[in-house]
């Protein structure tokens, strides 16, 4: 294994580290605002860090461009569908949670 | 024309990207390079906005160490033992013109460090704070600014704050 390989797998490795706790934090967090900072956050610097993993691992400049290139659509596409749901949960009148986890109660 | 030449490289090189360095695709790649600038000429005229080259290198650098914070600070209060969260709304003030450079700001600090976009008022922008001691308004000013400067724009002069 060369050099770059390494760095491409370690790559790799952190960003499904980034997916777990993502996947965590949308299973823990209280809301549905919550919930999309987990997504919109947590597995897009994920899915960023797949990406350029696989792209030092591409057999051509090419390629690996493209896999940044999805990258680039997955970030934009993720903050517009989030913007779209949270205001729309605002718009239904849906309240966030105010507080979890301070005194162990959530309000 | 200039503008429209800068553009049909740039989709060039996004095809180029697309067929994988593919040369026998080259083809279509010119119909859909001649398309696309067709289009982005209709959509987004060459005149209303300019990218400025240093705009975007430091646009960059700050998108991608605030997107390295955000992810590790959110992931950091979901693995935590104790969840403690302290989520709020808060109503932005916006300095941007209306138009293009508020719709990058609202994507930008959706995925930025404890901030989603929720809305646009009249001048402001509804964000949900995942924890309202992590995120400060000079962090969302510092944002605001780095816009501005990728696309050339004025921000409006910050409102005197008094009683």
């Amino acid at each position: 294994m060369t050099g770059i390989d390494a760095i491409g797998a370690a790559l790799l490795w952190i960003g499904a580290g980034f997916f777990l706790a993502g996947t965590i934090g949308l299973l823990r967090f209280p809301d549905v605002y919550a919930r999309l900072h987990a997504l919109a956050k947590v597995d897009n610097l994920g899915l960023g860090f797949i990406a350029l993993g696989l792209a030092l691992r591409a057999d051509s400049l090419a390629s690996a461009l493209k896999l940044l290139l999805v990258w680039l659509l997955a970030l934009f596409a993720s903050a517009t569908i989030s913007y779209l749901i949270a205001r729309r949960a605002l718009a239904r009148g849906i309240e966030p949670v105010a507080e979890m986890g301070a005194d162990g109660d959530q309000r | 024309m200039l503008a429209l030449i800068g553009r049909a490289a740039l989709f060039a090189g996004l095809w180029w990207a697309l067929a994988e360095g593919a040369a026998r695709d080259w083809g279509v790649g010119l119909v859909s390079v001649v398309l696309a600038v067709a289009t982005s000429a209709w959509l987004w005229p060459p005149t209303t906005t300019r990218l400025s080259p240093s705009g975007l290198l430091r646009f960059l650098v700050f998108f991608l160490w605030q997107s390295v914070r955000g992810g590790v600070l959110v992931a950091r209060l979901a693995l935590h033992p104790r969840l403690r969260l302290r989520p709020e709304v808060r109503r932005f003030r916006l300095r941007l013109p209306p138009g293009a450079g508020r719709v990058l700001l609202a994507d930008t600090l959706s995925l930025l460090p404890g901030t989603v976009s929720a809305g646009f008022g009249e001048d402001d922008l509804r964000l949900h704070v995942l924890d309202r001691d992590l995120v400060v308004e000079a962090d969302l000013r510092a944002a605001e600014a780095v816009v501005a400067g990728l696309l050339g724009l004025e921000l409006e002069r910050p409102e005197v704050t008094g009683a």
